[in-house]
């Protein structure tokens, strides 16, 4: 027979400081992991968002990131041409040659950051068609000095609003419009190809990007897998990928761009993931130690009452799932705290810089279900491991010597 | 009996709960050490750097590159002792993790502008004889266990080599450093060696950032200002600045991550501080009939505050300082995890100070409520019982 769980929820009940002192303990923990976890939620949400497998990527082979890669503009056209993956609308193939670069400009908060800038041709509009929208002020001109920014950046980069003016080197550009993107490009700046190229002092576009016809298959190896390889796998045989890269014309190198994209982030994703377990698991021993101390102290103070207990004819193990319950309800009330300890900071707005592509990347907190998943089971963990020792020895007590207990 | 025997005796009433108690704040006061330092390291480069050297590089951003030439009119300026040059090569050995930082540098006036950049004289002039060759730092040697004289294969993803296949650098010395903000990972080689391969290709290079040493007595903010002047009107305009700001824009690039662990470390400490707070309240608990009987026995109100504020300070005391301990020894090992992403991990004797500072803060916090109920306690409520 079961102990009534009722006769532990009163417990905690009678022992309010130290229950209420043991959740908020673990709750804190289970915070800050649960805050660290919502940091990678919302960097991966903004990174998968905006990864299509509709889109391909084209670099020159051997660059690793759109700043690394440069295509002529010659070379950019002919690639353009010549893959027959691309699919052809109303006004020729769905292909845009982009221009990258990081510019430097002053953040709201002070200092300086590295902001990216994109040029782009007008088939870029028509590939984002759906993902990308107007939401204040008007698209730039083709061929003018105007600018649309990204809606990420107003308020977090000085000048990113209609009508303020952003100097690139020698040319002032007009902001004229504010656009909203769910993934990357919500916080980045975007101007005209040719316009910017020549205000830079650029001579040629630095990645092709294109509409694949429906059902072609690019065949790339998982970039990922290549960074971290010392013998990086091969594009499949006979693919684009691989046709591609020996092409004599114009060889590149082509990626999906959801594949792009995971491995633009993935040392981020590695590091934050390897900061909320790192956290996770000192924080979480000494959250252990809490419970394990609280339960220990609960159990000097009810020895007598096991002994009644145990008296009345219940057998050790009854008595020592009631005490692991009793744990496992801390667990569950510090999971709880600690929900409510995260929780403000859903949205809030960060802003760090990517190693990998040494650019400011602006992206919200994200409490997501499974941040709140992980955040519970954490905290029931702790609280079993923290009673589990208690519990055990309060199963094997005498009910001689426990009764003796004042 | 003595009152620290006293202190003693109560603390090991219950031993389990003091060492768990003890091994929270060695956790504690760990985790605070370590996330400090991520902060002072971050800031390392700031607080180092050289009053007399200048950065100068495009005013438009680091990875627009600036013409060589600017260098002879820089040169020109009065006040400008020193110039050299540094372009970012951005190539990888292997694969991509195994990534380090690499230099085209003008082997004639780099170690005169960086003596930090230590370099035996003879290998140094090996360097310099040998147009293929590159200096690397004594972490980087050891981390791929390369010598002098060993040949290394970096592919160029931001410079490729016109041939299509991969640089190769010939080990000419082994460099090594001991400031901070100049770190031990990096591989610098030939400007000449760069531009030449770089020009069968067509594309000749370009100057990332420019180094100036100012004369001694010179006014540095007026070669600032010469500085960018000069090149108002030329194809790109330039930003110059002090090392040290040069270094804090970089800092200033970390956007919200210092604060974030900032949030981080008031977590940790407000969950330690809970805990211990939790055992001594138990600790009450148990010692109640007990002081009463010593209140009884003429012990002053004083004193029983004290025995309860002196068990609280003995178990964070203790515990932070084996905390303190733990982080000087995790010290080395986790400076080489860290590795490129974060060179120069080195706990500072101020955070020590402020971690100690951490664990008295949390010591006589947690003792704090528990004390006061001591000394307030009456000695007949005492005695008639616990809970």
């Amino acid at each position: 027979m079961l102990v009534p769980l009722s006769y532990n929820l009163r417990s905690l009940f009678v022992r309010k400081s130290a229950t209420l002192l043991t959740v908020l303990g673990i709750g804190a923990t289970v915070a800050i992991v649960s805050g660290v976890l919502a940091l990678q939620q919302g960097f991966r949400t903004m990174f998968t968002s905006g990864g299509r497998e509709d889109v391909a990527v084209f670099l020159r082979p051997g660059a690793n990131s759109e700043g690394d890669s440069q295509f002529s503009r010659d070379r950019g056209l002919n690639l353009i041409k010549s893959v027959a993956e691309i699919e052809i609308g109303e006004s020729g193939p769905i292909a845009s040659m982009e221009a990258y670069l990081a510019v430097l400009l002053p953040p709201s908060r002070g200092g300086v950051t590295n902001v990216p800038l994109r040029g782009v041709q007008p088939m870029s509009f028509e590939i984002r068609k759906g993902e990308l929208s107007i939401v204040e002020g008007a698209n730039f001109q083709p061929g003018s000095d105007e600018l649309i920014v990204g809606s990420r950046l107003v308020g977090r980069i000085q000048d990113c609003y209609v009508g303020g003016v952003i100097q690139l080197n020698k040319t002032p550009f007009r902001v004229v419009g504010v656009f909203e993107h769910p993934g990357q490009f919500g916080g980045e700046i975007w101007g005209d190809l040719d316009r910017l190229l020549s205000a830079m002092g650029r001579y040629g576009p630095n990645r092709v990007i294109a509409k694949l016809r429906p059902g072609s298959e690019i065949g790339a190896p998982d970039p990922v897998a290549v960074m971290f390889s010392d013998d990086p796998p091969d594009p499949e045989p006979g693919s684009l990928a691989a046709r591609l890269l020996k092409d004599n014309e114009v060889p590149a190198k082509v990626y999906t761009e959801k594949q792009f994209l995971a491995s633009q982030t993935v040392m981020l994703t590695f590091m934050l993931a390897g900061l909320g377990i790192g956290l996770g698991v000192i924080m979480g021993l000494a959250a252990v130690f809490t419970a394990t101390n609280t339960m220990l102290s609960a159990l000097a103070a009810r020895t007598h009452e096991i002994g009644i207990l145990l008296a009345m004819g219940y057998r050790p193990v009854p008595i020592f799932v009631s005490f692991l319950f009793e744990a496992l309800m801390l667990g569950i009330l510090g999971g709880l705290a600690g929900w409510v300890m995260a929780l403000p900071f859903n949205g809030v707005q960060a802003g760090t810089m990517n190693f990998q592509t040494f650019t400011e990347m602006t992206f919200a907190f994200r409490v997501t279900p499974i941040v709140l998943g992980i955040a519970i089971a954490f905290s029931v963990m702790l609280g079993l491991l923290g009673g589990a020792w208690p519990a055990w020895r309060a199963a094997r007590l005498k009910p001689t010597d426990a009764l003796r207990k004042a | 009996m003595s009152s620290f025997k006293l202190v003693w005796r109560n603390l090991m009433r219950r031993p389990l709960r003091s060492i768990l108690t003890i091994l929270s704040l060695v956790v504690a006061i760990f985790l605070i050490c370590g996330l400090r330092t991520l902060i002072t390291t971050l800031n390392a480069g700031v607080e180092n750097a050289d009053s007399r050297r200048l950065a100068v590089m495009s005013a438009t951003g680091l990875f627009v590159e600036l013409p060589m030439k600017y260098q002879a009119d820089m040169e020109r300026i009065p006040g400008v002792e020193l110039t050299t040059k540094f372009q970012w090569f951005g190539g990888y050995y292997r694969s991509q993790k195994n990534f380090f930082a690499q230099f085209a540098i003008d082997p004639d006036t780099m170690f005169d502008m960086y003596p930090e950049c230590q370099v035996p004289a003879q290998e140094i002039e090996a360097f310099r004889q040998d147009r293929t060759s590159c200096v690397i730092g004594a972490s980087l040697a050891k981390e791929f266990e390369w010598k002098v004289g060993d040949m290394i294969p970096i592919i160029g993803a931001l410079h490729p080599h016109p041939e299509d296949k991969a640089w190769e650098f010939r080990v000419a010395g082994i460099y090594h450093s001991d400031v901070p903000n100049f770190d031990n990972r990096t591989m610098f080689f030939h400007w000449t060696y760069f531009e030449e391969t770089l020009k069968q290709g067509g594309v000749p290079p370009g100057v990332g950032v420019f180094s100036i040493r100012v004369e001694k007595g010179a006014n540095v903010d007026d070669v600032i200002r010469d500085v960018e002047d000069v090149f108002h009107d030329s194809e790109q305009r330039v930003d110059c600045a002090t090392e040290a700001e040069f270094q804090r824009q970089f800092v200033t690039m970390f956007g919200n991550v210092p604060l974030f662990v900032g949030w981080i470390g008031s977590g940790v400490v407000l969950a330690i501080l809970l805990a211990c707070v939790n055992t001594m309240l138990m600790a009450l608990r148990e010692q109640t009939t007990d002081i009463g009987i010593l209140k009884a026995l003429g012990f002053t109100d004083a004193s029983m505050f004290g025995l309860l504020i002196a068990q609280s300070l003995f178990l964070c005391v203790l515990g932070g300082a084996l905390g303190l301990l733990v982080a000087w020894g995790t010290q080395g090992m986790i400076a080489e995890r860290l590795g490129t992403m974060f060179p120069g991990y080195t706990i500072r004797p101020a955070t020590f100070g402020f971690a100690a500072a951490v664990a008295l803060g949390i010591g006589l916090l947690a003792g704090l409520v528990p004390a006061g109920r001591a000394g307030r306690l009456r000695c007949v409520e005492a005695l008639r019982g616990t809970d």
